[in-house]
């Protein structure tokens, strides 16, 4: 038994040292300059660990090479991981100055695009855990009103509760929310340079607008191999290898 | 007295040229003069003058040329007073007449002279001997006329004048050239048998469109001799200018129209015998024009280098520093001189790459250029000024300056010197520092050059700490079971509460009966006389009738706690006044039994009493 336990140790952090050795080799490779090689690199590490850090750097990578898309999509899947990433923001910032389509999405009600900000400031686990927290406070909180000595803990009691049950209901929606953007994956970049989204799920769809690469898509449903995308007013279908899913 | 005066005059009039020709010694000037152009056949003048009282000249070997006359030697002298001032000038001249033996060009060495002792030696002389001219033949001179317009480019607009011939040539020095590459365009009149007096203002000079134009100083007109067609002509230069092309393609110059003033013989159809004897003169107005020319102009070929500075022609560059080492609010220049020659005035400055730190000023540009036959030559100047603000090592980069040579026919690129300037603190700036350091300094901006995406994440990963959590699998057993576990817990409190809620009803609810049982017991004691155990019962039934009734622990049973409890619950104040009543009596009696009142009394009280609370609903 003594023996399994240890070469289990061995074997994890052997991994965990090839990973770090890895991870200063691709660093290495970024600073000489060589993007290509590093980028291919941080795709392999980001496999092996899908960490905010190394889509970061990947995206870093790619954006030295001039892949700006695939810059965007790193980036816009390392601030999934980890919302607060001030350096990741700056350079996606940067990376989505330099695309061709300026899309707005300002026809949503002003309030959900506050609700969907107040959102993206924390991860989905946060939330949650937040949420967890807050719902036990609420119990407890519940507890003093039933059962409180006087008037005034009750009372204290009972606002608290209901303050802290609505706080948790609020941000158990916001994990939940979170969580339905991941695994619905509805989001995606457009990595084509130029895509025509077409009427219909096929080649012979007339052409009714231009997408260049770089855009960030909403993806509605997906039929052999086509999806269809939303971008601001549009609705149209592209191929499925044109766009890749955050 | 009168005849001293005559002493002093006449010994001044022989000092004096002795006096001055010491004093003029040094300036002895020894030239020979002879027209440049000669024509076979003709004899022409050679002179040696020289300005000083000479002898021994001795002429040089003239072998080409036969001497028809000479050599005769004059002496002129002239003395004048001007304001006082005395100047008197002398001349010796040798004078040759001379004939050409053959045609070419020929070189006189130069003459030697003794002026007092020294050797003076007189310049050689270049002399081209023409051809004489051809007999005109009767038609030449008319076909000349009809064919000149035609010989486009070396052509002529030419008009005879019965023996008398007038016409300009256009001349350019070259016609194909490339842009911005220089050329020399003069108008040279060719008269032979006229006589010019004059030129009228009515020129017309093209406009060069297509071209820079760069006019030559007019210096005055000068004749020379040229053999065209076999004639000699008298030829001078009207105008010259350098033109500069500006693009490329085959230019035009437009026919330029002169106007000369000829002074010719009137011929009259009718001949008089006077004719003969009164030739008559009368001024002629002739229009002349010059024809115009075509100039190919081939573009700079391809591959011009990025600091182009639109340079044609052949230029050298140098560069200095007035200093590697300075201190701080010193100023500093670079000073770069462009010289050569060629479209010197489209020559762009090139720009000083100074680096942070230096306080730059505008370029002073001093242009030094020369017009001169082959172009316009010289300098162009430019220094550079800047002011050092901050202490430190620099480099300033070289500037680099690149034309097109067009002797070599390639871009040539220069570069100029990288220099290394040391800023080092100066003393007043120290100064400035703890003046301004304590109250102010110039706040600067953080200067943004450019944007860039932020390096990469450097630091060693942290292995993953939470990941594949949140919402999956069974989250929702996380509010679930502290729910369950809550409300079990309330059930549980809920249940001990109603009990302990249940017992003190229970006690309120028989709180009557044990009171009664207490009053059977005590009134069974009085009639069997134990009075003792009679108080104690009496006591007894009262207190714990109140207990259970008010629901008050036994422990905190007192006449005080009793009465206010009553007191709250708005009971009426003469009940409480006999609750404290019958409670103090039974205690007293208790302990002072003889004292006490009758038994029965007390024991009706504390039943009334019972009764009592027992309606009133507390």
């Amino acid at each position: 038994m003594k023996r399994l336990y240890g070469i289990l140790i061995a074997m994890v952090s052997m991994a965990a040292s090839t990973f770090a050795a890895d991870w200063d080799t691709a660093n290495g490779l970024y600073a000489e300059g060589n993007y290509a090689d590093a980028a291919a690199m941080y795709e392999e590490l980001v496999e092996e660990q899908p960490a905010a850090e190394v889509y970061y750097n990947l995206g870093n990578a790619y954006y030295k090479m001039g892949e700006i898309a695939r810059a965007i999509l790193s980036y816009e899947r390392a601030l999934r991981l980890k919302p607060k990433y001030p350096d990741c923001k700056h350079n996606l910032a940067l990376a989505q100055s330099k695309i061709i389509d300026n899309i707005e999405d300002n026809h949503h009600f002003f309030v959900a695009q506050w609700a969907k900000a107040f959102r993206n400031l924390r991860s989905e686990n946060t939330w949650f855990y937040l949420s967890v927290g807050l719902f036990w406070l609420f119990l407890v909180c519940t507890f003093v009103f039933a059962f409180g000595r006087n008037i005034i803990v009750r009372k204290t009691g009972f606002h608290v509760a209901w303050i802290t049950l609505l706080c948790s209901i609020i941000t158990l929606w916001c994990a939940a929310s979170l969580h339905h953007r991941d695994s619905a994956q509805e989001e995606a970049i457009v990595v084509q340079g130029i895509v025509n989204a077409k009427s219909s799920p096929d080649k012979s769809g007339t052409d009714l607008f231009i997408l260049h690469e770089g855009t960030k898509v909403w993806v509605e449903e997906t039929v052999n191999g086509w999806c269809s995308v939303h971008v601001g007013d549009n609705v149209g279908w592209v191929s499925g290898s044109a766009i890749e899913r955050i | 007295m009168r005849n001293k005066l005559k002493i002093v005059l006449l010994l001044t009039a022989w000092l004096l040229p002795t006096v001055l020709m010491q004093t003029h010694a040094e300036d002895v000037s020894f030239t020979a003069n002879a027209p440049r152009q000669v024509v076979m056949g003709k004899p022409f003048q050679l002179t040696f003058s020289v300005n000083q009282r000479a002898k021994d000249l001795r002429a040089p070997e003239m072998s080409d040329f036969d001497i028809v006359a000479g050599p005769y030697s004059s002496q002129s002298s002239s003395t004048s007073f001007i304001n006082g001032q005395r100047t008197s000038s002398f001349s010796l001249t040798y004078t040759y007449t001379l004939m050409a033996r053959k045609v070419g060009s020929f070189t006189i060495d130069p003459a030697s002279i003794v002026v007092g002792g020294d050797t003076y030696r007189s310049n050689a002389l270049k002399i081209t001997v023409l051809p004489a001219d051809e007999e005109p033949a009767p038609s030449s001179n008319d076909q000349q006329a009809t064919t000149g317009g035609a010989n486009a480019t070396q052509q002529s607009a030419s008009s005879s004048n019965r023996s008398g011939d007038i016409f300009i040539k256009t001349q350019v020095s070259k016609t194909k050239v490339h842009e911005q590459e220089c050329i020399l365009l003069s108008y040279k009149l060719y008269f032979a048998g006229v006589d010019v007096a004059q030129f009228t203002n009515n020129t017309k000079l093209p406009e060069f469109k297509g071209f820079m134009k760069q006019e030559l100083d007019q210096q005055e007109i000068q004749t020379e001799l040229e053999h065209y067609n076999g004639r000699n002509y008298q030829t001078a230069v009207l105008y010259r200018t350098l033109l500069f092309p500006q693009k490329a393609g085959d230019i035009e110059v437009e026919p330029a129209s002169f106007e000369a003033v000829v002074r010719v013989q009137n011929r009259t159809q009718v001949r008089s015998i006077f004719d003969d004897f009164f030739a008559t003169y009368s001024n002629v107005t002739k229009p002349l024009t010059a024809p115009g020319v075509t100039i190919h102009v081939q573009p700079l070929p391809a591959g011009k280098p990025a600091g182009f500075s639109g340079g044609v022609g052949s230029y050298s560059i140098h560069s200095s520093i007035s200093s590697n080492s300075i201190t701080t609010n010193d100023p500093i220049t670079i000073k770069l001189s462009i010289s050569g020659k060629g479209n010197m005035k489209m020559l762009k400055t090139p720009s000083v790459d100074w680096p942070d730190g230096f306080e730059v000023y505008d370029p002073k540009v001093s242009n030094n250029f020369k017009n001169t036959t082959s172009g316009v030559s010289g300098s162009k100047d430019i220094e550079y000024l800047a002011i050092a603000r901050a202490a430190g090592d620099y480099t300033i980069p070289p500037v680099t300056f690149s034309y097109y040579d067009t002797n070599e026919e390639r871009y040539k690129t220069y570069t100029t010197e990288e220099y290394q300037v040391h800023v080092a603190r100066g003393a007043n700036d120290a100064d400035q520092t703890v003046v301004t350091s304590g109250t102010y300094t110039n706040k600067e901006d953080i200067q943004k050059l450019g944007t860039d995406i932020r390096y990469i994440e450097t630091q060693p990963l942290r292995p993953n700490e939470h990941k594949g959590k949140g919402l999956n699998g069974q989250w929702w057993l996380w509010y679930l079971l502290p729910t369950i576990l809550s409300v079990l817990l309330f059930v549980l409190f809920r249940k001990q509460i109603r009990d302990n809620a249940d017992a003190r009803k229970v006690r309120y609810r028989k709180a009557n009966k044990v009171a009664q049982k207490r009053l059977k017991k005590a009134k069974k004691l009085l009639n069997d006389h134990q009075d003792a155990a009679f108080y104690e019962e009496i006591e007894r039934a009262a207190w714990s009738y109140l207990s259970d009734r008010l629901s008050i622990p036994q422990a905190n049973l007192t006449k005080e706690n009793i009465s206010g409890i009553l007191r709250e619950k708005g009971i009426a104040e003469d009940l409480i006044s006999e609750v404290s009543n019958v409670l103090s009596t039974a205690e007293f009696a208790r302990y002072a039994p003889s004292a006490a009142g009758s038994k029965s009394e007390l024991y009706d009280a504390t039943a009334k009493l019972i009764d009592n609370l027992e309606n009133t609903k507390l």
